[in-house]
């Protein structure tokens, strides 16, 4: 330990700043592969698992359906939202009270090839494996976040669940002789015949069948891996998982025995007017190699998107107006890249929700109403979302049968004089004689801001409003517990019906359950009752219109924004059409021309 | 020459109780009952207290405690509430993008510390010396996470000479690597050329410095020869002592570059209450302080046989 | 104890950096107690301008998302990070100096346990120990609770210093001459020991007051700092996507100044104590 040291201290140092010197200004390799094959997007959260059964989030939903399909898919370019038959052979058949279905599952489908299967080999799907994945979702054990789409709705369902719930917990104990038990409302007549039962004829079934929740599993596949089920997706999709480097990136390639997907040949006259019909009829998916990469933060991936490391990309707030001018188009600099700008209509409602069990918020309508008045929503509105969306004036987002644009609410605009005067209506001028109430809100930079504007908003009509942020599991917790007084909340539709944003008012969906205000209100949940089993028609719309009437004169919310998502792509990128509902249906898409 | 060691390992099996003990019961009572994250969203309270007892969080404090110090034995972590994965293969999985940024970081860190240290210490008092010494305290004073957005902001936004985040494996990585390696370091240098030059001085005042200084040799000679070797000692310990951080890396920089390492894994694991996770991790990290801590005792006792630990 | 004192002037009174950085603190906590009293910055929270103003001469520091002045919300920063150091300070200062006198007075099992308590809470790695104390706690989220759980963790080092030194000194010969006449042993630790090692106390002190406000800011970014109220940190992260996404630098340079010459000052401060109170330098 004498002369050497020396040496030896520098030799590191200077290769190092050499290295990072020459390294450090070339940027990573993204071209590999072939050009044109490759399709590269972006995740906004890590992925949680591949487990259709705990296909909570809209990201777990995106990679899903890649790997997973269902009976039912959505319609690539028809909007309204429509359904067709995916793995099921055509659309069910309902039986004239609407609460019997019977519907034809395809048998000439297999599943993908997988250690699992003997021989490794995956074998046809037929109907059993739906009551079995159904099954599984509804087994207590395996601990779903989906159960409320099937609780209650299917004739026997709820009893198999109470059976589950006296078995010691899995993996320890598999029980076969559960799911052999029969449910009556849920059977396979033979491998290519389903026949549901439903408690009620719910017209929104239809959606339910086409949900990842809803999709197909195989058994072989569940007892085969157990626990790491959620590791080893198997399905029946376009894509197998080929990698997955979890905070990096998902990899997915082509899956060869893929037959049954086609490009649809109906669309609009501007689908066919933006080339959107060119390949109908032709085999999917187009593209062999599809990469998601993940970000824990928007601005990353907006920098690579701009840099042509990434195909396609939602705009962060902040970046907005680089991207886009006034006028809301392309700005100059970004269209030269070859990138087009397309909106859609997101399918949700942002809103504040008072807790009605508070004894002052519940107690005094005026005071919500005023609250309502005093809210700056234009503000938030080009604040928080760059004038994407509109201000929501009831519980139904555009693009949702129920919606209307003419629909007021009294108190859906911002008018802070009259705040004022039914504040003093209520019995607290000024704020006089109100304790300072806590806003509750997820812990992250834009929902903290969103507070603080809503609390400077109140304190012009003098009511003091605390923020308050926390984790979204204590978040969560909360409204369940019903701990708070005003939450900062946003719904996005499961599936486009309106039943799916109406029952969020429904008295019996009080928590636990999705009503987080607590709201009851008879006439209400009358109306709701019967609007939830009617189709789509003049006599739903007209009970709408009343529920609408009521919520918005009770007030339990504040309605605030509908969003409108704007997302950019490279013109490179073809065949691209948003999907509210089915996020990145990558099969249909095609690259066309080469990356530069 | 290591008689200690037993008497050593001794202490360090009673503070791993106490971090057990106190990770646990830490644990128990911020969680709040698993149970509820378990059961999802919309469960009942029935159902919540049936999961509470089938997986026998209802059982006493001592007894799950037990259970929990039998799982650390099989290097079992249980699973994420969040995405249900094995906690321990979350853990392997991270490893690797930690340490592609920490070992680099460190090692050239301490090299160039180091180096600008004796630098200092061979100017002592004259203007050299004083711009280090001051460049080293305003180093100090800025907050970490100034680095990190201004460095990224103008390397690699403005000036797009490195890529904004992302890691890949293997010499990919470095140009993903090179930018946060580059914080790491500058963030790191002020407290640690100050520490060294400290050392460095404190050697120089010794009597067989001012003997070879009277021999007439020269400083730059003295430095290499004498003070380097004999101030090994200090900085080597202060060197061990630094290892544990490299197994979490810095959260803040991997959360910012987007490095799939556990610091990112932990911070996700903080924004999601995923309590098993943050568990894991803060039971390693304690864990290698006390490793760390051993190794540099033993280290410190191999080099000087004088030393001995009482 | 005059001692301490006169050592510390004389050497502030040669040392011109010293001197400026007493200044600038003293000047960080006189804006502090301005604004606690309501006289500075009171319309903190009020928006009196366009969103993302620059600076100007109306607005000095310009204006945040809310139209808030960012020159208002550094100054009342500055009152969070002042209180934050403060009272973690005196909640760590006493615990450790106590615990390491008591330790190192008597020895035996309270000494081994004490040991034990601080080898296992400095192994804990300090973020998630913080952050666990910060969601355990029942003050709730917020300044009491960042307060209470810096408090708590940051005791170690001054426990460990002052443990050392009295197992250095108690053998020396007033700590005997003391034991002879028949004083306690309360007397002989907080009357004898207690002022002689004051110095390494001193020093700590200021040592966990720098770490305490930069822990804030780390705290008070990730979510679980000070709620309701502009902190540092609180504004980094509110400056963090605007600097990026729309060039707005004013709110991220301000609050970072503020930190940074804060910090400074008492690094540089804190340099010259120890100096003036190392025996080494006389």
């Amino acid at each position: 330990m004498t002369k050497p040291v020396w040496g030896a201290l520098f030799r590191p140092l200077w290769l190092g700043i050499l290295s990072m010197g020459i390294l450090g200004s070339c940027t990573p390799d993204w071209g590999r592969g072939e050009p044109g094959s490759v399709y590269r997007g972006a995740l906004i959260a890590n992925l949680k698992t591949f487990d259709p059964a705990q296909a909570s989030d809209s990201y777990s939903n995106q990679s899903q359906f890649q790997v997973y399909e269902a009976l039912y898919e959505y319609k690539y370019l028809a909007r309204p939202y429509e359904i067709q038959p995916c793995l099921a052979a055509a659309l069910p058949e309902v039986s004239a009270d609407g609460r019997v279905y019977i519907i034809r599952v395809r048998t000439d489908i297999e599943f993908q090839d997988d250690p699992a299967f003997p021989g490794g080999k995956g074998r046809r799907i037929n109907a059993h494996d739906f009551v079995y994945s159904i099954k599984r979702l509804v087994d207590v054990r395996t601990q779903t976040y989906g159960w409320w789409i099937f609780d209650g709705k299917v004739a026997g369902l709820n009893d198999f669940r109470a059976a589950s719930e006296k078995l010691p917990p899995l993996p320890d104990s598999v029980h076969p002789a559960l799911y052999d038990r029969e449910v009556a409302g849920l059977r396979a007549l033979d491998d290519s015949t389903l026949r549901i039962e439903l408690t009620r004829p719910y017209p929104y079934f239809k959606y339910i069948l086409a949900m990842p929740y809803a999709a197909f599993v195989a058994h072989e596949v569940v007892d085969h891996y157990g626990p790491e089920f959620l590791n080893h997706p198997v399905g029946t999709g376009p894509y197998v998982l080929k990698e997955w480097r979890r905070g990096l990136r998902l990899t997915f390639e082509r899956n060869p025995k893929y037959r049954h997907g086609f490009y649809p040949s109906e669309g609009t006259a501007e689908d066919s007017a933006n080339g959107l019909l060119a390949d109908s009829g032709k085999a999917l998916p187009f593209i062999d190699r599809a990469e998601l990469y993940i970000y824990n933060e928007t601005q990353p991936m907006w920098l690579n998107f701009l840099r042509g490391n990434l195909d396609r990309s939602s705009i962060p707030k902040d970046n907005y107006s680089q991207a886009v001018d006034p006028e809301r188009g392309l700005r100059g600099e970004i269209a030269e890249k070859g990138v087009t700008l397309t909106r859609m209509w997101q399918l949700d409602l942002i809103y504040m929700c008072f807790n009605m069990i508070d004894p002052v918020l519940g107690k005094h309508k005026k005071l919500r109403q005023a609250m309502s008045l005093a809210y700056d929503v234009e503000t938030v509105l080009d604040r928080f979302y760059n004038g994407r969306g509109i201000r929501a004036q009831s519980f139904i987002p555009p693009e949702i049968s129920g919606f209307d644009s003419s629909f007021r609410s009294p108190y859906g605009t911002y008018d802070v004089e009259r705040a004022r005067r039914l504040l003093a209506e209520a019995g607290f001028p000024g704020g006089k004689g109100l304790p300072a109430f806590s806003y509750l809100t997820i812990a992250s930079t834009e929902m903290r801001q969103r507070g603080e504007h809503f609390a400077q908003n109140m304190a012009a009509i003098g009511v003091k409003v605390n923020v308050e942020s926390c984790t979204w599991p204590e978040y969560l917790e909360r409204m369940q517990n019903r701990k708070f007084q005003i939450v900062g909340a946003s719904w996005m539709a499961d599936y486009p019906d309106p039943e799916n944003f109406m029952q969020l008012l429904y008295g019996p969906n009080k928590p636990p359950g999705e009503n987080n205000a607590s709201y009851q209100n008879d006439a209400y949940d009358r109306l709701f009752e019967k609007a939830s089993v009617l189709s789509d028609g003049p006599e739903r719309f007209a009970l709408i219109e009343r529920m609408k009437a009521i919520a918005a004169e009770d007030a339990p919310w504040i309605f605030v924004v509908h969003r409108q998502a704007a997302v950019l792509s490279y013109k490179r990128l073809g065949n691209l059409k948003s999907h509210a509902v089915a996020e990145s249906p990558i099969k249909y898409y095609k690259i066309v021309g080469t990356r530069k | 020459m290591i008689s200690f060691l037993p008497r050593r390992l001794l202490h360090a099996l009673a503070t791993l109780f106490g971090i057990t003990l106190l990770i646990f019961a830490l644990f128990h009572w911020v969680g709040g009952n698993p149970a509820i994250r378990m059961v999802g969203k919309n469960a009942t309270v029935e159902e919540i207290a049936r999961v509470s007892r089938q997986m026998g969080f209802d059982r006493p404090f001592w007894t799950q405690y037990l259970d929990y110090l039998g799982d650390l034995v099989r290097f079992d972590f249980g699973r994420s509430w969040e995405t249900r994965q094995r906690v321990s293969e979350m853990i392997l999985d991270g490893l690797g993008p930690s340490l592609s940024l920490a070992i680099p970081a460190f090692l050239l860190g301490t090299v160039v510390a180091l180096t600008v240290a004796l630098t200092a210490a061979l100017y002592r008092d004259r203007w050299p010396d004083r711009t280090l010494v001051m460049l080293a305290i305003a180093g100090m004073s800025v907050s970490m996470l100034a680095f990190i957005i201004a460095a990224q902001y103008l390397f690699a936004f403005r000036a797009g000479w490195f890529p904004i985040s992302g890691w890949e494996p293997g010499l990919r990585g470095v140009p993903f690597l090179a930018l946060p390696v580059g914080i790491w370091i500058a963030a790191s240098l002020g407290s640690a050329v100050r520490f060294y030059r400290a050392v460095f001085i404190e050697e120089m005042r010794k009597e067989y410095v001012l003997t070879a200084r009277a021999k007439g040799l020269a400083w730059p000679r003295i430095l290499t020869r004498h003070v380097l070797p004999n101030a090994m000692i200090p900085v080597l310990t202060h060197v061990v002592m630094e290892l544990p951080m490299l197994f979490t890396g810095s959260l803040l920089l991997e959360n910012f570059f987007g490095i799939p390492g556990l610091g990112n894994m932990s911070i996700n694991a903080i924004n999601a209450s995923d309590l098993p996770v943050i568990k894991a991790m803060t039971f390693i990290g304690a864990v290698l302080y006390l490793g760390a801590n051993i190794l540099g005792d033993v280290l410190y006792a191999v080099v000087d046989p004088r030393v001995r630990v009482s | 104890m005059r001692d301490l004192w006169a050592r510390i002037r004389r050497r502030f009174g040669r040392d011109v950096l010293a001197t400026t950085a007493v200044v600038v603190i003293a000047l960080y906590i006189l804006a502090g107690l301005l604004a606690l009293a309501g006289v500075l910055a009171p319309g903190y929270s009020q928006q009196i301008g366009e969103a993302y103003a620059p600076p100007s001469a109306a607005h000095p520091l310009g204006l945040d998302v809310l139209g808030r002045s960012v020159w208002e919300r550094v100054v009342q920063g500055s009152r969070v990070a002042l209180i934050v150091g403060f009272f973690s300070t005196v909640i760590a200062i006493p615990l450790g100096t106590v615990l390491g006198l008591v330790a190192g007075y008597f020895r035996g099992w309270m000494d081994a346990f004490v040991v034990w308590l601080y080898s296992t809470l400095d192994a804990v790695p300090t973020i998630l120990l913080l952050l666990a104390l910060a969601l355990v706690l029942p003050t709730g989220k917020g300044l009491a609770t960042v307060c209470i759980a810096l408090g708590v963790t940051s005791w170690v080092s001054t426990c460990r210093f002052v443990r050392g030194e009295v197992i250095r000194q108690k053998e020396l010969d007033y700590v005997r001459a003391a034991r002879s006449v028949g004083a306690t042993d309360s007397r002989i630790l907080f009357v004898h020991l207690l002022p002689n090692v004051l110095h390494l106390v001193l020093v700590q002190a200021s040592l966990v007051f720098v770490y305490s406000i930069k822990s804030e800011v780390i705290l008070s970014y990730l979510g679980v700092g000070v709620q309701n109220f502009p902190s540092w940190g609180v504004m980094i992260d509110d400056a963090r996507l605007e600097l990026v996404g729309r060039g707005v630098w004013w709110q991220f340079a301000a609050a970072t100044a503020a930190l940074f010459v804060l910090v400074l000052a008492f690094n540089l401060f804190n340099d010259a104590l120890k100096d003036a109170l190392d025996p080494k330098e006389g």
